[in-house]
């Protein structure tokens, strides 16, 4: 499990990146926390020609509140965003999923960017901007970009990034106060990759009626989904539990799972649904409403 | 958590105390020395490249652009291996008249299983090894692949071995008693199809070996991973056609071994090829990828079975065959897990009426070998299973119906009806004791409390047996074995008083340097701070028979040891007598001090009863007595020790998702002389906690094209601490009556107890549905789909009762 022979390079800054990326041409890899290409590399799946380290490029770890967004370097380690109270107080989901992704170990060395970057359909952060409406930054030779995450996430370990393009960060909205998040992860183990993991946030109107809702599930396609059909079901209704099933019953239309070893593509589709109705009642139970 | 440091230096009796582990220090500060540590001058590195393809035939091997590659030593097939080397050995033939299919280390010119070694490179370094290995060019033509024991049973399966009438290796039936007429005659007979899934013992140190081949003196210098030096070196010497006295085979720490590392693998030979073609040392490390193909698979098997009962429960018959779902070809151990199943497929209970079979089925999958347990947790499967399904057509106590069929302790010694003798137990009193902590635990309140919050909480049961103290070297040759089972230990204590115990087993973390210096402590009297124990050198070590594996480092060790202790203490006296002007008679050794039986101010220490017997004799050492003090003692049981244990699981199943969560567990356990408790617990917790792995989460999955789908920590799925629930152990000691110091074994005990456990525990947490658990892993989305099906036919029996 050693790696093929590979070319080192550190990048001072996100412009020196992106030169050396246009330089190397779609061989080269950027490393971020290396928590994902590093064992690809040593299982000689990957096998970039060089590797542009950016962990010591300035100004990409930050985490900060933007005109209403919720603002993260694509450096910045996942522990970090998962103790931070700027971003707990933003996007109280957020270190609600992180505490699934992986162990602390690979939390402290894996960053937000790396994960978004690499784009694998079962992981959490995915599913969790994308289900937010999130927007990627991402620049390259021509300048800077920012890329909705629906159009951002193409398949599994694709997304719309040129190969000359670097993320830089995620732009997330902030979530207004009241709202009640909740994650439902099945896995076989804790911190493994989810067999199937959805997630939500849930908002009422004084009037106990749904003026804000969010779906997302991962694990069941090539991409991670926002569940739009459930969000629609809910909007402007009150969240009875009638409600909930209803939206829980549109999940298995707009998912397309695939098996693998740990389990089959019903399963998954089963479980979508299941675990929407699980993370509703629960993101429910959550909300606050405005005195 | 606090821990008290035991006050060791002044104990006069370490056994059955809680000495802490002297291994830990140095293994917890991260000093331990494991093989990949070692560095020979001059060595450089293997690499092995490994078949793609599940069944081929090789075609060609061009090496030539690898052997271009700069940092190249050199480049081996099959062929060059053949040309110096035989096939690897097999040392279990338990079935008469078995087919054995062997293969070099290398293979030659088929290719059965994805992962057999195909070619091996030597590098400067492990990453040129590895870059090399890419360049080698194979050739394979595809042949019909054989993926599971349905495809190699099938009428007109593809064969692996073309010489061969059909895909079974060998198959043997033993019958007891008289089991047509007891089946025609009983009551109820209850059957059914089991199937473990395949998995391995996953060292966290993989295998690994260094072999330095010494071209002038023709002598084989090994440091190796293994469970058992002196077998390697045996099979070394028969593989390579070198003598044994021209082989040492070393071994550091051993990060664990499971049973997988008693095995002897292709990779030793590789490495010694390699090192006699480049006259250099060689290490070759099988890294976590390798390991998954290259460590023996185990588990893999189909029990169909089925047991005959009276109305009263008394099991009056059990009958059936085990399928052992075997690799490419014979490991080290042949089919002797698979036969050990059902060897122990009747378990604890009195059955008068046996009829049962092994039979040995090659596929293209991996091949089998040694894992902690051997078998005996599918045999396990077998009686707990179906007792339990028993219990619920008879409308019994699940705890009753075991009880009514043990035999009680006066029955003892008892023949199981194949082979083994229990040699003693007290079974209805471990059962009562794990029941009373059930109680105590508040499980039951517990249980009713989920379920009045509607949740599925089970209680699962398992009694084991564990037949230990592998064995009667007779009786394992009469079984087929071509190996011995004594253990042998050297007692030495030196010119200033001091011990060495020297031993063939080998400690992969069962503290075996520790409970070894207990019981040497006690049979001298010395303090156990004054005791050094050797083990993993050849060279200065004594001859173990078979390996550390079958249980057998605490029991035959430990008799050994406490045999030559004996002998030794009584020189020491002697010695002492002799100095004190006493009599041999009157003189007791405590702590170290020899002195005169109710004369304490009359006393010396070992310090100058070791000057005497080593360097100033005259006059102070016996006439006729030899000098130095050392003793040799090769125990060989007279029978085989079988440890057991009631086992219970307090789990949680979702019916929703077809998770399992396990909420608490305990076993009530008896080894004989416990030699020290803390270590016991950490044995049964560690086999548990594999055997819970086993039941709901690794598996070594094979697709219909023979590729293996879980090569990797992601998808083959080790238990954390996340996943194991608390234990609770209690102990009851029941002297084993044929082993000096009366020590049973207790090595395999979890692994044995904890799947059928499981299978219990989801089952009663079911009961409503009528559940039954047959297949290992338990995974989520097997367990849906049975709670999936027992819910439509328990509405469908409501309609048609409505």
């Amino acid at each position: 499990m050693k790696p093929p022979p590979v070319k080192y390079a550190r990048a001072g800054d996100v412009a020196e990146a992106v030169a050396l990326l246009t330089e190397h041409g779609s061989d080269a890899k950027v490393l971020a926390g290396g928590q994902s290409l590093i064992p690809l590399m040593n299982f000689r799946l990957a096998r970039p020609s060089v590797l542009i380290d950016i962990n010591r490029a300035a100004g990409l770890d930050g985490i900060r509140v933007e005109n209403g967004s919720l603002v993260i370097g694509a450096m910045a380690r996942q522990r970090d965003v998962e103790t931070s109270d700027v971003a707990a107080g933003a996007v109280p989901l957020l270190p609600q999923v992180l505490r699934h992704v992986g162990h602390v170990t690979n939390r402290n060395r894996g960053t937000v960017g790396g994960s978004l970057a690499h784009a694998d359909p079962a992981a959490e952060l995915p599913a969790l901007v994308t289900g937010l409406g999130g927007e990627l930054l991402v620049q390259g030779p021509g300048g800077s970009r920012l890329v909705a995450a629906e159009d951002y996430f193409l398949g599994t370990f694709t997304t719309a990034m040129e190969f000359d393009e670097v993320l830089t960060g995620v732009r997330l909205p902030r979530l207004p106060a009241g709202t009640g998040v909740a994650v439902e992860e099945l896995a076989r183990r804790h911190g493994d990759f989810a067999i199937v993991a959805t997630m939500a946030a849930i908002h009422l109107a004084a009037d106990g009626t749904v003026d804000l809702v969010r779906l997302a599930a991962s694990g069941v396609a090539s991409v991670p989904v926002r569940l739009h059909g459930a969000e629609a079901v809910l909007a402007g209704i009150a969240p009875t539990a009638e409600a909930i099933d209803a939206a829980a019953e549109t999940v298995a239309g707009s998912i397309k799972p695939t098996g693998d070893v740990h389990a089959p593509a019903d399963y998954r589709r089963d479980m979508a649904g299941l675990l929407v109705r699980r993370a509703l009642r629960t993101a429910i139970q959550r909300t606050e409403v405005a005195a | 958590m606090t821990i008290v440091e035991p006050p060791v230096t002044t104990q006069t009796r370490y056994t059955g105390t809680p000495v802490r582990r002297t291994e830990d220090p140095r293994l917890l500060a991260g000093r331990g020395e494991y093989v990949d540590d070692v560095t020979v001058p001059k060595m450089i590195e293997a690499a092995v490249l490994r078949s793609p393809e599940a069944h081929a035939r090789i075609l060609s091997i061009d090496t030539s652009a690898a052997r271009a590659l700069p940092g190249v030593f050199d480049v081996i097939t099959g062929a060059d291996l053949a040309a110096v080397a035989g096939q690897q050995p097999v040392i279990w033939f338990p079935i008469p008249d078995q087919r054995i299919a062997k293969t070099h280390a290398l293979a030659t010119d088929r290719v059965r299983w994805v992962g057999q070694a195909v070619a091996a490179v030597v590098a400067v370094d492990r990453y040129v090894a590895e870059d090399a290995l890419e360049l080698i060019d194979v050739e394979y033509e595809p042949l019909p692949v054989v993926a599971d024991l349905d495809a190699a049973l099938a009428p007109d399966a593809p064969k692996l071995y073309d010489d061969w009438p059909d895909n079974v290796s060998g198959s043997l039936t033993y019958t007891f008693g008289e089991p047509d007429e007891a089946f025609a005659a009983a009551d109820v007979v209850v059957k059914e199809s089991f199937n473990h899934g395949r998995a391995f013992g996953c060292p966290l140190e993989p295998r690994g070996a260094i072999v330095d081949w010494d071209a002038f003196s023709d002598t084989i210098d090994v440091w190796l991973s293994t469970q058992a030096p002196n077998l390697a070196r045996d099979l070394l010497s028969e593989v390579l056609g070198v003598p044994v006295h021209k082989i040492r085979v070393r071994t550091p720490n051993l990060g664990g071994g499971f049973g997988n590392k008693f095995d002897f693998y292709g990779e030793e030979v590789i490495a010694a090829v390699l090192s006699r073609r480049t006259g250099r040392p060689v290490k070759l490390i099988e890294d976590r990828r390798d390991s998954f193909f290259a460590t023996s698979h185990s588990r893999d098997q189909r029990l169909d079975f089925e047991m005959a009962l009276t109305n009263d429960g008394t099991i009056v018959g059990l009958r059936g065959i085990s399928y052992g779902v075997l690799g490419g070809a014979l490991g080290t151990v042949g089919s002797g897990p698979p036969w050990a199943s059902v060897l122990t497929c009747m378990g604890p209970y009195k059955i008068p009426n046996l009829d049962v079979t092994v039979k040995a089925v090659m596929t293209n999958r991996s091949p089998y070998g040694s894992y902690r347990g051997w078998g005996v947790p599918k045999g396990n499967i077998v009686h707990e299973r179906l007792i339990e399904i028993a219990a619920r057509e008879l409308g019994m106590d699940r705890a009753e119906i075991r009880r009514k069929n043990f035999p009680a302790p006066e029955e003892f010694p008892h023949f199981s009806g194949v082979a083994f003798t229990y040699d003693s137990g007290r079974y209805a009193d471990c059962l009562d004791l794990a029941m009373s902590k059930i109680e105590e635990l508040g499980w039951r309140e517990r249980q009713a409390q989920a379920r009045a919050e509607g949740r599925s909480v089970g209680i699962g049961y398992s009694f084991h047996v564990e037949p230990s103290a592998y064995g009667p070297s007779r009786i394992l040759n009469l079984v087929g074995l071509a190996h011995s089972g004594f253990d042998e230990v050297t007692l030495r204590m030196d010119s200033i008083g001091k011990v060495t115990v020297y031993s063939g087993q080998i400690n992969m973390g069962q503290g075996t340097h520790t409970i070894y210096a207990q019981l040497a402590a006690d049979s001298l009297g010395v303090p156990m701070d004054d005791i050094v124990v050797v083990t993993g050198d050849t060279d200065s070590c004594p001859y173990t028979g078979y390996g550390t594996g079958g249980s057998r480092a605490a029991p035959l060790g430990g008799a050994a040891i406490i045999r030559a202790g004996e002998r030794l203490r009584a020189k020491l006296l002697r010695i002492g007598a002799q100095l004190l002007e006493a009599s041999p008679d009157d003189m007791e050794i405590v702590d170290g001090v020899l002195s005169v039986r109710g004369a304490p101010g009359r006393s010396v220490t070992t310090r100058e009863i070791g000057d005497a017997a080593y360097r100033r004799l005259l006059d102070r050492l016996p006439e006729g007595e030899m000098p130095t003090l050392e003793e040799v003692d090769v125990f060989d049981p007279p029978n085989m020790a079988t440890s057991y244990g009631c086992t219970a699981l307090l789990a949680e199943v979702d019916r929703e998702t077809g998770m399992v969560s396990l909420i608490d567990c305990l076993q009530a356990h008896d080894c004989g002389t416990v030699i020290n408790p803390m270590l016991v617990d950490g044995q049964l917790a560690g086999g548990l906690a594999q055997a819970l792995g086993g039941a709901l989460l690794e598996e070594l999955i094979y697709d219909d094209e023979g590729q293996l789908r879980t090569a990797s920590f992601m998808d083959y799925l080790l238990p954390t601490a996340m996943e194991i629930p608390p234990f609770h152990f209690y102990h009851q000691e029941t002297p084993a009556p044929d082993i000096p110091g009366g020590i049973k074994g207790v090595g395999e005990a979890g692994t044995i107890a904890g799947v059928s456990l499981v299978g219990s525990a989801i089952d009663d947490a079911l009961s409503d549905l009528g559940v039954t658990v047959t297949r290992f892993p338990v995974t989520p989305p097997r367990l849906l789909d049975l709670i999936r099906a027992a819910q439509i036919s328990a509405s469908q029996a409501k309609e048609g009762s409505a």
